[in-house]
């Protein structure tokens, strides 16, 4: 296929989309192949250094992404570490991930894609980014290129030997990383085991042990957990995404495991902040709080009045 | 005092202590008291956690509210979220009763296997967060009587100019991305009578659709207020199967509340009314 073997503008392509302007449908096929051989390479548990910001969920907030960077600084001058929940809900998750994407192959050294459970086939069709692609494409393609590409993404980061980054939480089935490396991550998201556990489970304070989800399915993790899991690994601290957090982080468990959210303002209703972790040289943690983008606002507006959905005749 | 209206005869206290403004319009002897504001924040939730005993929703708009108050009695109904969520079931059996994400069973099954050592539920409560709230009303001596009136539905479909609009959510939860829960109150107003609709909304993906539907009508000049409670429920399969084969995108249906409240049958009616009086109460 032509789209497949041309090469990709990522200049052009990262420009563009820092205006919000759509790719192509054919680019996103191409900047997807490309994305999935960079991917293959990259192990289940993927080594870095600091100094790396650690990015939450976004779920598709564009204008909040890029005033996450007008905070945290743009890249390359600033490493990126995102924990996954890059699409649904927010209007933006084509823009979002298209970006995210660019910006890993530009810069495959100074930009990591952790994969979130939203990173997966069954959920994204439910919950915002096939519509989206459907909405904005006309066709659910560039759905199916940026799913398929979803299957490469990494598990876990592991910054300066010290600190251990998933986008969920910890698993029973997993007590050394070394548990992680050996599984085979090029799949859409299992309802059960090891890859579900770690873009799923929550930590639960009140709790020293595993727990099983009043749901029916899932873990909650606790303090004795998390001790255990940093001994037997020798690091200091859990670093996960994947709960909202009125404050934008939450720290727990004596300072053991914090959880970074990115998406102020979260579905552009809920009021709440939003940060960007930064871990220094030294391995020092510092929260840089924001707030929702100016922009969000006025584009509701214009939308409310495009659509009219000002007031609403309903019975 | 004010009291929450659930089930006939039934009052409990009220957990909310709403602070008010001015009102958002005064309209014909009634003004409409509402409030939008952020989520709660950590310290706020953990001591509401502590009076409702059960884990809080993800998004909990515990600051929000609806008044309908009535200027010269100072009689009045108003829906907010910590006294919606008083009424969740706090305790219940994984095993009888309570709803389980679909593939519960295969996940337990697998789990069996693996030899984890986890068998702790953690805290059993009804996690859909289903309410059959109606309300919180002033004073709590407030009775509503059941009635064959039906709200006069012919009067709000003329397109009379709205005065005053809202929509204010009270709570949401993505139900660990597995679907989702809310409970949401719009509010329109206009030259002679206002409607009221608190609406529960849940979805578990390959289980269960609920709609709960608490409307209030006022007719401006007359003395007394209608409320009427739907219950609505279907299986998720049955929604499913309505979606023309046509379209692929599913999700766009099954996340609307309005098309899926037309699909679910009517499990339940009760329509109440209740005499406002006419001058300060005492």
């Amino acid at each position: 296929m032509p789209g497949l073997t041309r090469t990709i503008d990522l200049d052009g392509c990262i420009e563009r989309l820092y205006r919000r302007e759509l790719l192509a449908e054919s680019v996103v096929e191409a900047v997807c192949a490309k994305a999935k051989e960079l991917l293959i390479n990259e192990s289940n548990v993927i080594h870095i250094k600091a100094p790396v910001s650690v990015v939450g969920d976004i779920h598709g907030q564009f204008f909040d992404l890029i005033e996450l960077f007008r905070v945290g600084g743009f890249p390359p001058q600033t490493n990126y570490l995102f924990l996954g929940d890059y699409v649904d809900r927010g209007y933006f998750s084509i823009e979002t991930i298209s970006l995210l994407t660019c910006l890993k192959l530009r810069y495959p050294n100074r930009v990591y894609l952790v994969r979130g459970n939203h990173e997966s086939r069954g959920i994204s069709q439910n919950y915002g980014f096939y519509s989206e692609c459907k909405a904005k494409y006309g066709n659910s393609n560039v759905w199916n290129y940026f799913t398929d590409m979803f299957d490469y993404l990494t598990l876990s980061v592991v910054i300066d030997d010290r600190i251990f980054c998933i986008h969920g939480g910890l698993s029973p089935n997993v007590h050394s990383i070394d548990q992680i490396k050996v599984v085979d991550r090029f799949k859409e998201i299992p309802h059960e085991g090891p890859m579900a556990d770690l873009v799923w489970s929550d930590p639960d304070p009140d709790k020293e042990d595993f727990g099983i989800s009043t749901r029916g399915a899932g873990y909650t993790f606790g303090a004795e957990i998390v001790k255990k899991f940093l001994h037997v690994n020798g690091m200091v601290h859990i670093l996960r995404a994947h709960q909202l957090c009125d404050q934008g982080f939450q720290v727990l468990f004596d300072d053991r495991l914090s959880t970074v959210w990115s998406a102020p303002n979260y579905c552009y209703r809920c009021g709440n902040m939003a940060s960007v972790l930064e871990v220094s040289d030294s391995g020092e943690r510092t929260f840089n709080v924001f707030d929702a983008a100016p922009e969000n606002e006025e584009y509701r507006e214009q939308q409310a009045l495009q659509h009219n959905t000002m007031t609403e005749y309903f019975l | 005092m004010a009291a929450t209206q659930g089930s006939l005869g039934q009052t409990q206290l009220s957990l909310y202590t709403p602070i008010l403004t001015t009102p958002s319009i005064s309209q014909a002897g009634w003004s409409i008291h509402t409030a939008k504001r952020a989520i709660l924040k950590s310290d706020e939730i953990d001591q509401i956690t502590e009076r409702i005993k059960i884990p809080l929703p993800e998004m909990i708009f515990g600051n929000n509210h609806v008044i309908i108050r009535h200027d010269a009695s100072g009689w009045e109904i108003g829906f907010n979220a910590l006294d919606a969520l008083d009424r969740v079931a706090k305790h219940g059996n994984p095993d009888g009763g309570l709803v389980k994400v679909s593939y519960s069973e295969a996940w337990l099954r697998d789990k069996a296997t693996s030899e984890d050592g986890v068998h702790e539920v953690v805290k059993p409560f009804d996690w859909t967060y289903t309410t059959d709230y109606r309300g919180t009303s002033r004073p709590m001596t407030t009775s509503f009587e059941k009635t064959e009136d039906k709200i006069p539905l012919h009067k709000l479909r003329r397109p009379d100019p709205i005065l005053f609009f809202e929509d204010i959510v009270l709570f949401e939860d993505e139900l660990g991305d597995n679907g989702i829960s809310m409970l949401s109150v719009k509010i329109r107003v206009m030259q002679d009578r206002l409607l009221l609709l608190c609406r529960f909304f849940l979805r578990v993906d390959d289980v269960v659709f609920r709609i709960r539907d608490c409307r209030i009508f006022v007719e401006f000049g007359e003395d007394e207020v209608l409320r009427e409670y739907v219950v609505k429920q279907d299986s998720y399969e049955n929604v499913k199967r309505k979606i023309s084969l046509r379209t692929r995108d599913l999700g766009l249906f099954l996340r609307d509340p309005n098309w899926v409240a037309e699909q679910l049958p009517v499990i339940e009616t009760v329509t109440e009314k209740a005499k406002v009086p006419m001058q300060a109460m005492t």
